[in-house]
């Protein structure tokens, strides 16, 4: 006679349990016509705002927004050092629980999700923030809204080693797909190198190595309604990646955490593509005299040019801020030439005002100008909120293609149906 | 007993394998953490290091509020393994000693909450707690892990086996049930509180997502989000220093475990019974 009771208290229970995990209201999405924030109120700033930061960035934002703080006596800045590890996690949760700080940086490809989660605020339109590379300033809009600024970027260059380069018989940096291919070749045969370049095999953030060479020949992964993977111009792209593996100039099983930094100074595997942050990594462990060794340059063109991926952080002001005037001066001082300058020397985060750009410290550095010069080409991925969902489909048939040579044409085919019923989530 | 000798051999060999593949990585991250970032990324890698240094060390108690993010993880572990040794092993005697209506269908449910993952409860359990105003507050931090139901079951489980003769002998000698709880049941307990004190403590130790959600400023945060913070950036990781790291925040669990481990191998409780 107790089984009843006890099987419907049960389901009770659970079901109970089950609702609350699920309880969250919808919102209304950031679709439909672009949007611009109010206008911010003219004068000083005053008022305590709350800034949340990732990591190297949260440690060093302090110091500069003291001098913030010195140009408005009013206004009070807490800076909240935030780890990058689950840092995602915290901000999902913080906009469910609206306990959001008055601004923040945030990734670049998290933009899309918290604009449809309708927690950030549009840009107001007097606010004086321009001059950004164009790449960057595309992180920041959704469906034509911006709603930010980007803060710092990045983006990808070839590295390669110029004295090996030189036993291989090149003294400068290819420039053409087959120039890559030969350099690279050339560098296994004649400098006695592994593997002529390392190329990420497929997994998670490859698709950041595939899609600058895509980008090179005209591949758009949007139009405007829905992605577009089967492209012909993808294609190109990834068959092209697939050769390196195939011929064995790239490493088919090279682990998922890759040794680049160690290769790279032993001679091993003397060419890979990556970011500005390789620079003191290499040369750490490559020691005295390395910086002279090697050198970067921009990716080899396709038939639309040279382009890169564009990463780095946005900084955003959210809908619940108290202080939401305030907040904005704070966005508008991050970006300001002169500050942004100041930025890269605190942090040596790389300026996303085009004009920060002419400063000495960055225009005499000969590799730092080189990631300049990409920058003004350099692509940011469509900010759907799904597109991370998306991207992890094409992660994983590169894995597919890389390792296994499972044909390209099929692999990108299975990306767009993936794509397709995931949808745009707009 | 085990056989012939050459068994036993057998047997300590499987088992010195065992030991060496458990030790090998807890070395690596001891020696580690006195390496340079140089050579820790150096190939093929070295064990002893080359080139000592105690940088690392230094970085980690420069930079961070050592002391600060100290205390809070002492606090919180210590708080969420005592509510845990407490309530756990109350609801434990009750479902396992009592008889009261719908015991059975409380435990169902104790069982039922078993089954659903944590990731679930996450964002409800944080918005009762930022209702509660306990966002950035230690005791956000550790109030909602108070009890948990994986405690009670093991608990129950345990006090099972307890003989009811001696909740029998103490109700006959006129105790009343938190004087037989806590002179009669607890005591016999030794080695489910043991086990449950160190997985607790272990647990609360190294939780990395609630404390980072919960505290909202530095002053609150724990060892293991302070760690995340410093070593690890946007596109890089600092090693050394994540290692040093590690070394520090593995020591106090280590001393959590030589107090509780002798209890682990102690008698059966139910020798209490002749």
């Amino acid at each position: 006679m107790r089984r009843p009771t006890t099987t419907a208290l049960v389901l009770v229970a659970s079901a109970a349990l089950t609702l609350s995990a699920c309880g969250r209201a919808e919102t209304d999405g950031a679709g439909g016509e672009p949007q611009t924030g109010t206008d911010v109120a003219e004068g000083a700033a005053d008022g305590t705002i709350t800034v949340w930061a990732m990591g190297a960035e949260g440690e060093k934002l302090p110091d500069l927004a003291a001098q913030f703080e010195e140009e408005n006596p009013g206004a009070k800045v807490n800076v909240t050092a935030i780890p990058w590890d689950a840092a995602h996690d915290k901000f999902t949760t913080a906009i469910t629980a609206n306990s959001l700080p008055d601004a923040a940086m945030v990734g670049t490809t998290w933009m899309g999700e918290f604009a449809g989660l309708d927690a950030l605020d549009p840009l107001p339109e007097n606010l004086e923030v321009d001059g950004f590379f164009e790449g960057a300033q595309g992180t920041t809009e959704v469906d034509g809204t911006s709603y930010g600024i980007p803060w710092y970027v990045e983006t990808r260059l070839l590295y390669y080693r110029t004295d090996l380069a030189e036993q291989a018989g090149f003294d400068e940096a290819p420039t053409t797909w087959e120039g890559l291919k030969e350099m690279a070749k050339a560098m296994q045969t004649e400098a006695g190198a592994e593997y002529g370049i390392g190329l990420q095999a497929g997994g998670t953030g490859s698709w950041q190595t595939v899609m600058p060479f895509a980008w090179g020949e005209g591949a758009e992964l949007t139009d405007g309604e829905g992605y577009t993977f089967d492209t012909p111009e993808m294609l190109e792209a990834v068959e092209y990646y697939q050769s390196f593996f195939d011929e064995g100039i790239a490493n088919k099983s090279a682990p998922a955490q890759p040794t680049t930094e160690p290769d790279f100074v032993s001679g091993d595997v003397p060419m890979f593509i990556s970011g500005p942050w390789m620079m003191s990594a290499v040369e750490e462990v490559g020691g005295e005299g390395f910086e002279d060794k090697y050198s970067v340059a921009k990716i080899p063109e396709g038939s639309a040019g040279s382009s890169s991926f564009v990463g780095g952080s946005d900084f955003v002001v959210f809908k619940s801020s108290q202080e939401r005037d305030t907040a904005w001066k704070f966005v508008e001082f991050l970006a300001d030439p002169e500050v942004q300058a100041t930025w890269y020397d605190m942090s040596t985060d790389l300026p996303s005002v085009q004009s920060a750009w002419d400063t000495d410290a960055l225009a005499s550095d000969e590799k730092l100008s080189v990631f300049g010069e990409q920058l003004e080409t350099a692509k940011a991925p469509p900010s759907y909120p799904t597109w991370e969902q998306v991207v992890a489909s094409l992660d994983t048939e590169l894995e597919k293609v890389t390792k296994t040579g499972a044909d390209p044409a099929e692999a990108l085919k299975t990306v767009q149906q993936q794509a397709d019923s995931i949808g745009t989530g707009q | 007993m085990l056989g012939s000798r050459k068994q036993q051999y057998w047997l300590y060999g499987v088992l010195a394998v065992a030991l060496v593949a458990v030790i090998a990585p807890f070395v690596w991250m001891v020696l580690g953490s006195f390496k340079t970032t140089g050579e820790l990324r150096q190939s093929p890698p070295t064990w002893w290091p080359e080139t000592a240094t105690l940088d690392n060390y230094t970085q980690l108690f420069a930079r961070l509020d050592f002391g600060g993010y100290f205390t809070n993880s002492i606090v919180v572990a210590t708080a969420v393994t005592a509510g845990n040794l407490v309530f756990c092993s109350m609801l434990g005697y009750a479902l396992a000693m009592l008889d009261f209506r719908g015991k059975r269908a409380l435990f169902v449910v104790v069982m039922t909450t078993l089954m659903i993952p944590g990731v679930v409860t996450f964002v409800p359990l944080f918005v009762l707690v930022a209702n509660a105003g306990l966002v950035d507050t230690l005791p956000g931090l550790f109030l909602p892990f108070l009890v948990s139901p994986f405690g009670v079951f093991l608990m129950r489980q345990f006090i099972l086996g307890l003989p009811r003769d001696l909740v029998d002998a103490g109700r006959v000698d006129g105790a009343g049930e938190l004087r037989i709880y806590w002179r009669i049941i607890l005591p016999l307990c030794g080695p489910a509180l043991a086990t449950l004190g160190i997985l607790t403590f272990l647990g609360s130790w190294n939780n990395f997502l609630w404390p980072l959600v919960v505290a909202q400023t530095e002053q609150s945060y724990t060892l293991p989000v302070a760690l995340a913070l410093y070593s690890t950036g946007q596109n890089s990781t600092q090693y050394g220093l994540l290692l040093a790291g590690a070394t520090v925040v593995v020591l106090p669990v280590l001393v959590v475990f030589m107090i509780f481990q002798r209890r682990f191998i102690e008698g059966i409780a139910t020798t209490g019974i002749k």
